[in-house]
């Protein structure tokens, strides 16, 4: 992916990291937060051109290519497939996660092939970003295949899963100025305009 | 979904013992007084004042017995694991979604993750249909629950106002007023004041001092993520520990599969559960279900019998009818300067200045502010599914994070027969059928939210903040196994007994008639005090009671 996505990655609070003071958290907080910075499990039950798939998606989805984040994105995704623990809720006629998005990753390959003569990962990036905003309007080219795999629910487990993972990676915690973890640490100030020494400066400063 | 924690949980809980399987029970082979199912808000409540009087309980609890040091922590997405995961199939022009929005699952239920905010109901809450024409009048009324609300109020020190404007309760609480605010209730309360709408500080089962043992709050925000100091009241921290003490035997990690009647089918015996595959056996005089507003109905239509064939204590064909979320709508508005609504006690202010009806406003019933702060997963996750922001636009949006306040419309859904649970096509890991949750918004409830949703951008905008996006959302749930004195027009009667099978008692949130137009909890334990305390009249076991009971300034 190109030039885009650095204007932001930044961030309001350049000099702020919220991992100098991981010494402080809980050990089990410590250790959550520490894997998401890699080295990641070997692939649990997705399968290589799946774990590609699934990257490129994170990556616009997120709007963000660094592929560390996004490494640590798709890990999430297999691990979440693996373990089964249950979906909350699932719309009625919409199928187990595992087979949506097993099924729903070939579903847009050949959606692609109708729309663009080539497959998604092929796609060039503005394509792609169509392809999406096709499937979360429940828009993609007309196959059978979307009847088992409808193309809204395909999005939205993605975009959940993905921005879920994103927002709870500790870099752009920083970058959007979160406080992050806190205990047994304690906030004394949480009135307007007050901030902990070690908070990201007041409006980015 | 058997618990995979890498932390080994036991899984038999009772005083002085705690063991990782089921060979050394304290009541293993025996027909107990009480057997209840679910160790949430209600069940605690039950297991507690059962066993203090004498009685003797166990309590089946489907989810793991957590330790809040090693178990919680502070990060969203990890936590979601305190939350009923299993899957329900959801339908409707609505569909809940349920998982960590709306259940809990382990010893303490949703109080584990709950944000803890605390209200009574008010008096009107009882008899929406002969005030209003809508809904339908509870057999009990708020004078029946006072005594109940400020036992529970005392029992867990709630902190709050001095003065509580609305309703029939205005205060004082036992514990005095949380201080300081947060800049979100801050904004909140400003906002209200500039338009001369009342708000205060919020009721919270949260600490202001010490008690207990317990240190007052810390501010660290992480409630839906479950109190890691132990300043926010759950039933894991309070009443299990106490039911323990007056001799309970709590088992976790096992969930109840069947209630199992006689031969006649005019009572219950006891219930199947199932522990680490096993099946296992407890017999009771009493049973009571307290396992929320979709599992009780579930259980209930599961334990179908050839006597019962539309399930126990459903001969109104009303088991699963009649569930009601709240409305749970976020508004969202973007000042200038920095909120930082990640910090402190997610909500501190509220307002219930457009709870009761008002004519004017084209619906019946109302609803209730709370100033509502978040964290980055739970923002933007619900900004993406909710809202269907994502990309580009939600990063940018996510990156002026601090920059946002909230408030979240808790507004009163009114009971549809609907909006139900029945028993899905699909079967889960244990065969039993999945729960299918049907639900969709009715008119009066749309106009209270367009009506909610067009006040809470008044008063973010009058404190200065610019309207940016409203989530639509739902919260908790209630119904399902309503309250009535008709035994065909309701599933139990005003002491929680099922009119069908009289040692077969449901107590939880299913039994509310209506949803009111506030957090639910404090109205689910009070109903469950009083049941408690109807049971040990009626049980009449005629052992002495462990400590005395007064009804005023309980300490436990
Ligand atoms: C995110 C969130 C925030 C909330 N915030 C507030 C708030 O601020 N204020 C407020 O008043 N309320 C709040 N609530 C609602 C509150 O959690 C519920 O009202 C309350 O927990 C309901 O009590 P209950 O006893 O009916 O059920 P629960 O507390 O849910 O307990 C039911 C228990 O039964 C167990 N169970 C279910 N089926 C079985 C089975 N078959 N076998 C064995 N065990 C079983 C479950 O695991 C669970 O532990 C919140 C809820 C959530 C999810
Ligand atoms: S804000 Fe207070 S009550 Fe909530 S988790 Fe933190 S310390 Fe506990």
């Amino acid at each position: 992916m190109t030039g885009k996505k650095t204007d932001t990655a930044a961030g309001r609070y350049p000099g702020y990291d919220v991992l100098e003071r991981m010494d402080e958290w809980d050990s089990h907080t410590r250790e959550i937060v520490r894997e998401r910075l890699g080295p990641f499990p070997n692939r649990r039950i997705l399968t290589e051109r799946e774990w590609a798939y699934l990257s490129i998606i994170a990556g616009h989805l997120v709007y963000d290519n660094r592929a560390d984040i996004i490494e640590w994105i798709v890990s999430h995704c297999d691990r979440k497939l693996a373990d089964e623990t249950g979906e909350g809720e699932r719309k009625k006629g919409v199928p187990p996660e595992k087979f949506l998005i097993r099924e729903g990753l070939k579903a847009m390959d050949h959606a692609a092939q109708l729309s663009y003569g080539s497959e998604f990962g092929a796609l060039d990036i503005n394509q792609q970003f169509q392809m999406l905003a096709d499937l979360q309007m429940g828009k993609a080219a007309h196959i059978p295949q979307w009847s088992m795999v409808p193309q809204k629910a395909l999005f939205n487990k993605l975009v959940s899963e993905m921005v879920s993972a994103y927002y709870s990676h500790p870099t752009i915690w920083s970058e959007i100025g979160y406080g992050g973890p806190m205990y047994p640490q304690i906030y004394v100030r949480i009135e307007e305009g007050l901030t902990e020494p070690w908070e990201a400066g007041a409006n980015g400063k | 979904m058997e618990n995979r924690d890498y932390v080994k949980h036991n899984c038999d809980h009772y005083s002085g013992h705690r063991y990782a399987h089921m060979n050394n029970r304290k009541y293993g082979s025996k027909e107990v007084d009480v057997c209840i199912v679910g160790a949430g808000a209600a069940g605690s409540v039950l297991a507690c004042e059962l066993s203090r009087a004498g009685l003797e309980v166990v309590v089946i609890e489907a989810g793991p017995f957590w330790n809040p040091q090693s178990d919680f922590a502070s990060d969203e997405l990890a936590m979601q694991k305190l939350a009923w995961n299993d899957t329900r199939v959801v339908d409707g022009r609505d569909p809940l979604s349920m998982g960590h929005n709306n259940s809990g699952r382990g010893v303490g239920g949703g109080t584990v993750h709950f944000t803890g905010v605390f209200y009574r109901f008010h008096e009107s809450d009882f008899r929406t249909r002969s005030i209003d024409g809508v809904g339908e009048d509870w057999p009990i009324s708020y004078q029946d629950l006072e005594p109940y609300y400020r036992k529970i109020e005392w029992d867990i020190r709630v902190s709050g106002p001095r003065y509580f404007p609305w309703g029939a309760f205005h205060g004082p609480y036992p514990y005095p007023e949380r201080v300081p605010i947060s800049a979100n209730a801050q904004v909140f309360r400003r906002g209200c004041a500039a338009l001369g709408i009342r708000s205060t500080v919020a009721p919270l089962a949260i600490l202001s001092a010490p008690f207990d043992g317990r240190p007052p709050c810390t501010n660290r925000g992480f409630c839906n993520q479950g109190c890691m100091p132990n300043a926010k009241y759950s039933a894991l921290i309070h009443h299990i520990p106490r039911a323990i003490g007056y001799g309970a035997e709590i088992l976790s990690d096992s969930m109840v599969t069947r209630v199992l009647t006689d031969k006649s089918g005019e009572r219950v015996t006891g219930v199947e559960f199932v522990h680490d595959g096993q099946t296992y056996r407890q017999e009771a005089r009493l049973i009571i279900i307290s396992a929320f507003a979709v599992e009780t109905p579930r259980l209930l239509l599961n334990s179908a019998t050839s006597r019962h064939p539309g399930g126990l204590a459903n001969s109104s064909g009303l088991v699963g009818k009649y569930i009601m979320p709240h409305t749970g709508h976020d508004i969202y508005a973007r000042f200038d300067d920095e909120i930082r609504f990640y910090k402190g006690t997610p909500v501190l202010a509220v307002s219930q200045e457009f709870y009761e009806t008002d004519p004017q406003r084209g619906f019946a019933r109302g609803y209730t502010f709370n100033a509502h702060g978040s964290r980055p997963v739970s923002m933007a996750k619900t900004l993406a599914s909710g809202a269907g922001i994502w990309g580009k636009q939600l990063r940018e949006i996510m990156i002026d994070f601090n920059f946002y306040a909230r408030v979240t419309l808790v507004g009163e859904v009114l009971p549809a027969p609907d909006n139900m649970v029945t028993l899905s096509e699909e079967k889960d890991e244990y065969g039993l059928p999945r729960a299918l949750v049907n639900f969709s918004y009715g008119e009066n409830d749309n106009k209270m939210i367009g009506h909610g949703v067009a006040m809470a951008n008044e008063i973010l905008r009058a404190a200065g903040g610019r309207p940016a996006f409203v989530v639509p959302d739902t919260a908790h749930l209630h119904g399902g196994c309503r309250m009535g004195s008709d035994p065909q027009k309701s599933v139990v009667n005003r002491f929680c007994q099922s009119h069908d099978i009289p040692n077969l008692y449901i107590c939880d949130a299913s039994v509310f008639v209506t949803s009111g137009g506030a957090n639910p909890t404090e109205t689910v334990m009070a109903i469950a005090a009083r049941t408690a305390d109807h049971l040990i009249d009626s049980m009449n076991k005629g052992r002495p009671q462990r400590e005395p009971v007064s009804t005023a300034g309980y300490s436990s």
